[in-house]
């Protein structure tokens, strides 16, 4: 009996005995130790961490060949085969994971807002919350630096570009006419909603190859892929009304919204500088439709829809009756896009938009119509090789269809029409030497068929992370773009315009900070020159303009420091000049401003439920000419200055009630001097100053959402 | 006599062999939880996850001691990473429990951990998804108390933000402490119902 009990004893050592240990050091890639890593044999419970000196060592009595892994936050998994008995003493060194928060971003011109963004400069909020912006993409971007203040366009204008230098894009695809219309001196808005996009990405220079066709800028915008719930959207604002809607079915959802604007009974309460035949009327509608498939691939469809109408006459010094315009433009937008993830982590990206975009315009008893029928397709692969090395390559083509009539006063017709057509193919690496160096280094070629003309643009940048807070990034591009349509019209003997971009980049972040200082120089060739007064189609016109700008743009800011308060500053110092249109020699022209100063703050007032926010815009004068006095773009208008306030009151969860006013100090700006055409008898030119059709601008709205959960509410609308 | 003792002998051998690796491993997991051994618990819970691909309590633990550990941190970069570790057990135990009311009430706290954080980054998207987690939960699981808790809870903590009395939710917490004493546990090493949290909300809301 004792024999057998013996026995059972011995059996409990001998199993014991035929355990193997497994031990070793981990240690980072300057062998510094690392503590508390998960060492294991995969499939088994047989594991252990590592101490402060990087060593673990546990038993097994696992046999043969056997996985051991290694794991440890912020580094890649160490994974190695071999068999059990020669997993002693091991010497691994975790290499740092580069997906990580902390790694080094390529973010030299570039500016991210959503929380996908490692960076975060604006957070899906701002667009709606900053007080200048009244919940336009591109009022909210103006407060960033690199923007120049131009309000009476109301476009963005980077670092010395004219606004059509910026390409816009939704889900990867071109947006052709981005712009609502808008009279003259009266600033345009963009045409979508801000609350369908989830991520913005907006690049003053230096993007990656994908992107053509922009001299200046590229904006990415990105819609939500999953609404979360099902709501219903009032609004009822002093301008007009608005309606949204949200369904959500199995794998399936659709939003759609719809407005009606009518400036009429403002106009009347506050009366501007301008007599309205009609005033501004729009009707526009969005929807979005998102499919996500089995295999987690997602189909998302957009379509915008919208008609707008006025008709005013503007005071002019060289029209005695004032100065006639009329307008009705339909612009419809579609776009359709698809991803999709397949085996050995490849990715595919397609797409397709389409524009049409329909405008009357009256000037007098002249009538100007134009139609634009433009469409882009796209395909994109991207292979990630590992953490490390990623490569992606596609190809896109646009198509432009542009017709002008226009039928002077006399009836006579005079038709313009061109077909504007680009394939392009563009290849790209993302390569990671380490968690603090990195590279994007692209190549992106491009046939214009109008042109007759085939581009090469490389495109190149390094970012190096010289601290844990902060890091520093270059890059170089070269950048082509066809010649806007306002002189294509006329003439289609043309080369691509041209830019180059060398820029450096220093960022340094904290929680809640973020700092960043950015130098950039421009080379501007083969810009559009032509003669006489305004481009026409008895121009003569040549491609010898050139220009250049340089400066550099500082961004500051802070969150919650101060209590209960977020602020940012931008400030951009832009040099510029340009020898281009019919300037008889290089000149810094009339939409550029030396100095541009943005203060921007909110602060939530917990007793009274209220967001109250202020912005302050600056910018120096601009160019003006004088003709009274020798020289071109002679003189320059007085500073730019402009305080704007809001203030959002939560009456409860769902009901919301949104005051601002732009402007509030009701400075008198000018933008500018309209010269008489004829001088006096004493030879003088008489003038007058372009100034806005309004000194303040007031807004107020009411929000309401109804949905289920009573929680939600339209505060990430305002 | 010699025979008994052979016989006990046979039971206490066969009985420890009887309490399976998966039983002494979430048990060392669990004590070493409660001493305070949070990254040495979560890595046995992952081992043990991996070890046993079918099973969702281990991967819920580990996402569950991350996200316990991830509550403030100061540091965006190490907040992130261990809630994406956390997310990443969390999809494991979901892919083996479908529609289970703990995983999506933990999903709702790991979402939490990044509201907590930084309320406009995250708070835009995630609050709204959060909201929807507890209404499936609720759905599934209307008199779980662990879930009449974490929607109590996370109620107030709205109520709180727009300046609105937590009082409402008061009843609803005491519901889920008198269900969580009532509460017969059968699956072994299934979420408990912590009274003592309970009792302190409760405090918190009256």
């Amino acid at each position: 009996m004792k024999r057998i009990l013996f026995l059972l004893l011995t059996i409990s050592q001998i199993s014991l005995f035929a355990q193997t240990t497994i031990s070793g050091k981990v240690t980072d890639s300057k062998n510094i130790p690392i503590e508390g890593a998960n060492v294991y044999l995969d499939g088994t419970y047989d594991g252990s961490s590592t101490n402060e000196k990087g060593e673990f060592s546990f038993l097994t009595s696992e046999k043969g060949n056997q996985t051991i892994v290694i794991s440890y936050i912020s580094f890649e998994t160490f994974i190695k085969t071999a068999n059990i008995t020669s997993l002693k003493n091991l010497k691994v060194k975790l290499r740092e994971d580069v997906n990580s928060l902390d790694a080094v971003v390529i973010n030299a011109g570039t500016f991210e807002a959503g929380e996908k963004a490692k960076v975060t400069v604006l957070k899906p909020l701002d667009i709606v919350t900053t007080a200048s912006a009244l919940g336009d993409v591109m009022g909210a971007l103006q407060t960033l630096p690199g923007t120049s203040t131009v309000d009476e366009d109301g476009r963005l204008f980077v670092r010395g570009g004219e606004a059509e230098e910026t390409q816009i894009f939704i889900d990867g695809m071109r947006v052709f006419t981005p712009y609502a219309p808008a009279a003259r001196n009266i600033p345009t808005r963009g045409r979508f909603s801000p609350f369908l996009f989830k991520g913005i990405s907006f690049s003053t220079g230096g993007y990656s190859a994908e992107y053509g066709q922009a001299l200046s800028s590229v904006l990415q915008l990105n819609t939500i892929d999953e609404p979360i719930e099902e709501k219903t959207d009032l609004s009822f604002m002093t301008l007009g009304l608005g309606v949204g809607n949200t369904q959500i079915w199995g794998s399936n959802s659709f939003s759609i919204n719809a407005s009606y604007i009518n400036l009429a009974p403002y106009q009347e309460a506050f009366p501007d500088r301008n007599t309205w035949n009609k005033p501004v009327q729009s009707l526009s509608g969005e929807m979005v439709y998102r499919h996500k498939f089995k295999n987690e691939s997602l189909l998302k469809l957009y379509g915008a829809f919208n008609y707008t109408t006025f008709d005013l006459i503007q005071e002019d010094i060289n029209f005695e009756n004032g100065f006639q315009f009329g307008l009705k433009n339909r612009n419809l937008y579609f776009n359709a896009s698809y991803k999709n993830k397949f085996e050995n982590n490849w990715r595919l990206e397609t797409g397709l938009s389409f524009t049409n975009d329909y405008s009357d315009v009256n000037i007098f008893d002249d009538t100007v119509l134009d139609n634009e029928n433009s469409m882009h397709v796209k395909l994109k692969l991207r292979k990630r090789f590992s953490n490390r090395f990623k490569l992606s390559f596609g190809s896109e083509y646009f198509i432009t269809n542009f017709n002008e009539d226009y039928i002077s006063n006399t009836n006579n017709l005079y038709e313009f029409d061109f077909d504007n057509n680009i394939f392009a193919s563009f290849v790209e690496t993302d390569i990671f030497f380490s968690k603090s160096l990195a590279a994007k280094v692209g190549l992106r070629l491009e046939n214009s068929e109008l042109l007759n003309q085939f581009t090469v643009s490389p495109r190149i940048s390094v970012a190096h992370k010289i601290s844990n807070n902060s890091q520093f990034s270059l890059a170089y591009g070269q950048f082509y773009q066809n010649p806007k349509n306002d002189y294509l019209k006329f003439n289609q003997n043309f080369k691509a315009e041209n830019t180059s971009h060398l820029i450096a980049n220093y960022q340094a972040t904290k929680q809640g900070q973020i700092f960043r200082i950015e130098a950039y120089l421009k080379d501007y060739n083969n810009l559009v020159k032509f003669d006489g007064n305004t481009a026409t189609f008895s121009s003569n016109y040549n491609n010898n303009g050139n220009g250049y700008a340089k400066g550099f743009d500082v961004f500051w800011r802070q969150n919650r420091k101060i209590k209960n308060t977020d602020y940012w500053v931008s400030y951009s110092y832009l040099d510029t000049e340009r020898d281009y249109r019919n300037y008889p020699t290089a000149a810094t022209p009339s939409f550029a401003s030396k100095h541009n100063l943005s203060l921007v703050a909110k602060h939530w007032v917990e007793s009274w439920k209220s967001q109250l926010g202020f912005t302050y815009n600056f910018a120096s004068g601009r160019n003006y000419t004088n003709p009274n006095e020798i020289g071109f773009l002679n003189n320059k208008t007085k500073n730019y200055n402009s305080l704007s306030v809001n203030w959002a009151y939560l009456i409860d969860q769902q009901k919301i009630l949104y005051f601002s006013v732009n402007n509030v100090l009701g400075t008198q700006n000018v933008f500018g001097y309209n010269y008489k055409n004829t001088p006096e008898p004493n030879g003088n030119f008489n003038r007058q100053a372009i100034i806005p059709n309004t000194d303040r601008f007031f807004f107020v709205g009411f929000f309401w959402t109804i949905s289920n959960n009573k929680n939600t509410n339209q505060l990430d609308n305002l | 006599m010699k025979k008994s003792i052979l016989i006990i002998a046979i039971f206490i051998a066969t009985g420890i062999a009887a309490q399976t690796k998966y039983q002494k491993g979430m048990q060392k997991a669990f004590s070493l939880w409660e001493q305070g051994k949070m990254t040495e618990s979560s890595q046995l819970f992952e081992r043990i996850s991996k070890a046993e691909p079918t099973k969702w309590l281990p991967a819920y633990y580990t996402a569950t001691v991350e996200i316990l550990s991830s509550f403030g941190l100061k540091d965006e970069t190490a907040l992130k990473a261990k809630l994406t570790k956390a997310q990443e057990f969390l999809d494991i135990a979901r892919a083996n429990s479908e529609n289970n009311p703990e995983i999506l009430i933990t999903q709702a706290f790991l979402n939490l951990g990044y509201i907590a954080f930084d309320g406009q980054k995250y708070g835009m998207t995630l609050s709204g998804k959060t909201n929807q987690l507890y209404a499936k939960a609720l759905q599934i699981a209307p008199n779980n108390p662990r879930v009449i808790l974490g929607n109590a809870e996370w109620n107030m903590g709205t109520a709180k933000y727009f300046g609105k009395s937590t009082k409402p939710y008061c009843s609803e917490i005491k519901r889920a402490i008198e269900l969580g004493k009532k509460e017969k546990i059968e699956i072994e090493f299934y979420p408990k119902f912590m009274q003592n949290r309970a009792e302190e909300v409760l405090k918190q809301c009256e």
